[in-house]
């Protein structure tokens, strides 16, 4: 291998220069940005993060799997995770090789960013290329990687739904330049080195390309021009990529650092939320989950949009975008590279100034529940409004023998979760500070909870030392392992579980109440379920969607559940399951209540 | 007249109608899905305004009928067009060539335990206005005590203008209902303490707003404006429970020892499928949608198909009788211009 040029430069460099060099400065204020809007705790906490060993091998893992190898959309769908592996993977490794080639052959050159991209122009082939020849079959194959995941891109253009797409995004007007630069690149690429193959040498893509094309293009003088316009393609790229979704590209490995760091969203635009915003890859997968779509009119609701619009910040959108959201945290649940929705939209919201002025002078005095050593029962107010619940649940509790006190059997304080959901935390921990010293000064040992909304404020915000918080969902399920309470077995009796979304997405609770559903009849599949089950549409999450425009979301829901119509639906959500009890054409009911109207009394 | 009508549904409507239509010289068949004739009103005590027995007037609607065929435990199996008839083929195998169609199915009390939080079905002292009358036909209701009784409370408006029961529409009956109610339990029990929370009260017919003055003034029956929201069962069994107060802003929790649900009118189902054999339109009320809302509204869009009464909305039984009368006339002069047209 020997260099053609003593000069190791030609003019073409310069637009790739222009764009490389913007977009590293670019990207160093941003970054110095970012950390300097951190408030100051979370930027320590940040720091330490990087010297802790632990996260560090965390961070590289994620960095890899998420970044690179799009492990999470190989998942959700194989040909759509190799188009992003493909380009992402491809083109680091182009990147990787290409240095290593620079750094063994022309080491003196290793100072020049644009070396390891336009090598094959500046190099000529010799007899001794073995090493090259292994390199130069890798840079082909990697090439070729790329642009297999580019076909198969231009493809979901035109077919989205053959990647398992059936809506995606409307990109914007700076989006199309950013695809269209980065679609011309890798075929330019082609282009170029295949014309250079016959001096630089090439393997079987580039030299097959090189013996191609002079039959219709002999002139060597489109050689250069060639290179011009790869150059030109990656200039604008790089141009055009602050203005673009493939912000996502360095975005997201900072995403990555501060979530592994522990830092949540605290101000609505700044500082981790700002990661949230860019990680966005506008890929549009959140616009098939969102259960809004049930309905067209709410598909520029879907997070993408979101994000969109807090790049333009456009105020009015943003604010109706994050007031109809249900919270339900499906889109986060199923997004690739994990934007926290629910987190940002509700940061969001902080900055809404509702009328209503809240003042919590007026909460009632009460006086502690003495229950010492017992279990303490909060049915929290949607359970109230559900009295089969919780008189199942006593059912339950009294035939298991445990002694146990209904906390707020006649009223209780709010447990917060909905100023919380609607960005009141100042609020919400007010309650959440009179709820916990009348917890606190009960003397119980178990909070039970039948409510997942209380369920997850009192696990996520409550500060209950010594107090075990659970969902009955998970009580019950010791209970029946323990054998407290026996249940009568029907096979013939077929169950479907609805996962509330607070209870499945919003604390991970899954297998429990499919095992207590287990004990009493079949449980028969929904059409999805678990982290990718449908919202309800009865959601205290949204602060805007109307009453009539959440019965197709409740329909659409209850098809999912039926699909393999079985005799009950069953949740495990006061509000779920009022509901779908609405328009259910079967019965709909508690998973207390199944257990209770069960049970073998001894 | 060798003309058939077939008319569906024997509650009031339909048996109103089919008394004026013997009258008028035809033999109308009657279908009723039960084992007998009258519909709500067989099971009500008595009627507002004045308070007259309920089973006077089903007596007379009754002696009136005298005649007609009625095919009881039927179900319309199906029913289709063939050219100027209907046939009409019932559960029991019978099937009838009809000339014109008289749909008076009535409406379905609310089921009140879907609103969850008022404890129908779950708390013994929670009853309906239904229930309510039963107990005053029959004298006893095992579910309370009648010597306990001292606060009673009344819901308006359960499952009527409720979106989130489904139901939009007012039901336009309750409001006086409650108030005959109120008025006869207080007769009943004259050392009680009446409440009834209402969001509106709509009385709007002849000597209703008489009966509301009456209830304050002679009866002391208290009217608190105010949706409750939830109501819950004490220690002792008692119903707790938890309202606001509009007018002062205050929110309120009382102990009761009988809470009556004032359960509305909801579309019933059985008339939804009969308007999809016949592609009948619906309102988005879920009632049946009449030729128009105030010249015709006991016709439909379908030549021969007729309603009467509560199939096309709440209807005080006054308005359903004269409709009944109105959709007789005209079912007679529809088939007085068929037999011309054939001529």
């Amino acid at each position: 291998m020997r260099e053609r040029f003593i000069s190791g430069y030609n003019d073409f460099v310069i637009p790739f220069m222009a764009g490389m060099i913007f977009i590293l400065v670019y990207l160093a204020v941003a970054l110095l940005r970012l950390i300097f809007q951190l408030p100051a705790r979370d930027r320590k906490k940040f720091f330490l993060s990087l010297l802790n060993p632990k996260i560090l091998l965390k961070n590289l893992r994620d960095i890899v799997c998420d970044c690179l190898l799009h492990v999470k959309i190989f998942k959700r769908n194989p040909l759509l995770g190799y188009m992003h592996a493909s380009i992402a993977f491809g083109w680091f490794m182009l990147i990787v090789i290409g240095h290593i080639e620079v750094f063994l052959f022309t080491p003196h050159r290793a100072k020049l960013l644009y070396y390891p991209i336009f090598f094959r122009f500046f190099v000529a082939e010799t007899n001794e290329t073995l090493g090259g020849g292994f390199f130069f079959f890798l840079m082909d194959f990697f090439l070729l990687v790329v642009l297999s995941g580019i076909a198969l891109a231009m493809f979901k253009r035109i077919r989205s739904r053959a990647l398992g797409m059936r809506r995606t995004t409307k990109l914007s007007f700076m989006d199309h330049i950013g695809l269209y630069a980065l679609w011309s690149i890798f075929p330019l690429r082609l282009l170029a080195e295949g014309f250079t193959a016959g001096i630089s040498g090439g393997s079987f893509l580039t030299a097959s390309i090189n013996k191609i094309l002079p039959a219709f293009l002999s002139d060597p003088a489109n050689i250069l021009p060639t290179w011009w316009a790869y150059s030109i393609a990656l200039g604008v790229f790089f141009f055009v990529m602050p203005f673009t979704r493939y912000m996502h590209i360095p975005t997201e490995v900072m995403m990555i650092l501060f979530r592994n760091a522990g830092l949540k969203i605290t101000h609505p635009r700044k500082g981790v939320a700002k990661t949230h915003v860019y990680t966005c890859a506008s890929c549009g997968l959140c616009i098939d989950a969102c259960p809004m779509g049930a309905e067209k009119i709410n598909i520029k609701d879907a997070t993408v949009y979101l994000t969109r619009q807090i790049k333009r910040g456009n105020e009015k959108r943003i604010k109706e975008i994050s007031e109809k959201c249900l919270m339900c945290g499906k889109c986060t649940a199923i997004c690739p590279v994990g934007l926290d929705a629910t987190g940002l939209r509700e940061a969001q919201r902080s900055l809404i100034d509702y009328p209503l002025k809240l003042d919590f002078a007026s909460l009632p005095e009460q006086s502690p529940q003495k229950a010492t050593g017992k279990v303490l029962y909060f049915a929290g107010c949607m359970t109230q409004l559900t009295p089969k619940i919780h008189r199942a649940m006593a059912g339950i509790l009294d035939a298991s023998g445990l002694k146990w006190e209904f906390m707020d059997k006649d009223g209780g304080i709010c447990c917060g979760r909905p100023m919380m959901i609607t960005g009141r935390k100042d609020e919400a921990m007010k309650l959440v500070e009179k709820n916990t010293s009348l917890i606190k000064s009960s003397g119980a040992t178990v909070l039970l909870l039948s409510c997942p909304i209380c369920y997850k404020i009192f696990k996520e915000e409550y500060r209950l030392s010594g107090i075990r918080v659970v969902h009955h969902t998970e009580f019950i399920d010791e209970l029946i392992a323990n054998g407290a309470v026996s249940v009568y077995y029907d096979p013939e009796t077929t169950f479907v579980y609805h996962d509330p979304c607070e209870l499945g997405r919003g604390c991970g609770v899954y297998e429990e109440p499919r095992r207590v559903v287990s004990a009493a009849g079949t449980l028969v599949k929904a059409g999805k379920e678990r982290k990718e089950s449908i919202c309800c549409g009865g959601s205290l999450g949204s602060i805007t969607l109307p009453f009539e425009r959440r019965k197709a979301i409740t329909e659409h829901s209850l098809h999912n559940l039926v699909v393999n119509d079985p005799d009950t639906i069953v949740t495990a959500c006061p509000l779920c399951s009022s509901t779908f009890a609405r328009y259910s054409d079967r019965p709909v009911q508690d998973i207390a209540e199944i257990i209770n109207e069960r049970l073998i009394k001894s | 007249m060798n003309k058939n009508i077939v008319i569906i549904g024997g509650g009031p409507a339909g048996m109103e109608a089919a008394s004026q239509l013997i009258s008028l010289g035809y033999s109308p068949i009657i279908i009723e899905k039960t084992s007998s004739l009258g519909g709500h009103l067989a099971r009500w005590d008595r009627l507002f305004p004045d308070r007259e027995p309920a089973k006077d007037l089903l007596n007379e609607l009754l002696v009136k009928l005298n005649g007609a065929n009625v095919f009881y435990d039927s179900d319309i199996v199906s029913l289709n067009r063939l050219n100027d008839s209907y046939n009409v083929i019932l559960s029991n195998g019978i099937s009838i060539l009809a000339q014109a169609v008289l749909i008076a199915t009535g409406f379905n009390l609310f089921d009140a335990r879907k609103k969850e939080e008022y404890g129908y079905g779950i708390y013994d002292k929670v009853i309906t206005n239904a229930d309510l009358e039963s107990y005053f036909k029959d004298g006893f209701d095992e579910r309370f005590n009648e010597s306990e009784i001292k606060r009673i409370g009344f819901v308006h408006c359960v499952g009527s203008r409720d979106e989130k029961a489904c139901n939009r529409q007012c039901s336009k009956v309750c409001c006086i209902t409650a108030l005959k109610q109120a008025i006869e339990l207080k007769e009943k029990f004259p050392d009680s303490i009446i409440y009834c929370f209402y969001m509106d009260l709509r009385l709007f017919g002849r000597k209703y707003e008489d009966i509301y003055l009456s209830a304050q003034k002679d009866f002391g029956i208290r009217f608190i404006r105010g949706r409750v929201s939830e109501a819950s069962e004490d220690i002792d069994g008692n119903v707790v429970i938890k309202a606001e107060d509009t007018l002062t802003g205050k929110p309120l929790k009382v102990t009761l020892d009988l809470l009556v649900l004032m359960a509305g009118m909801s579309a019933n189902p059985a008339a939804n499928k009969l308007a999809g054999m016949l592609s009948l339109a619906i309102d988005s009320d879920g009632f049946l949608q009449s030729y128009d809302n105030v010249a015709h509204i006991h016709r439909s869009r379908k030549k021969g198909i007729f309603y009467a009464g509560t199939c096309t909305g709440p209807k005080t039984l006054p308005e359903t009788l004269s409709e009944a009368r109105s959709a007789a006339l005209d079912i007679h002069n529809y088939l007085k211009e068929q037999d011309s047209h054939g001529d």
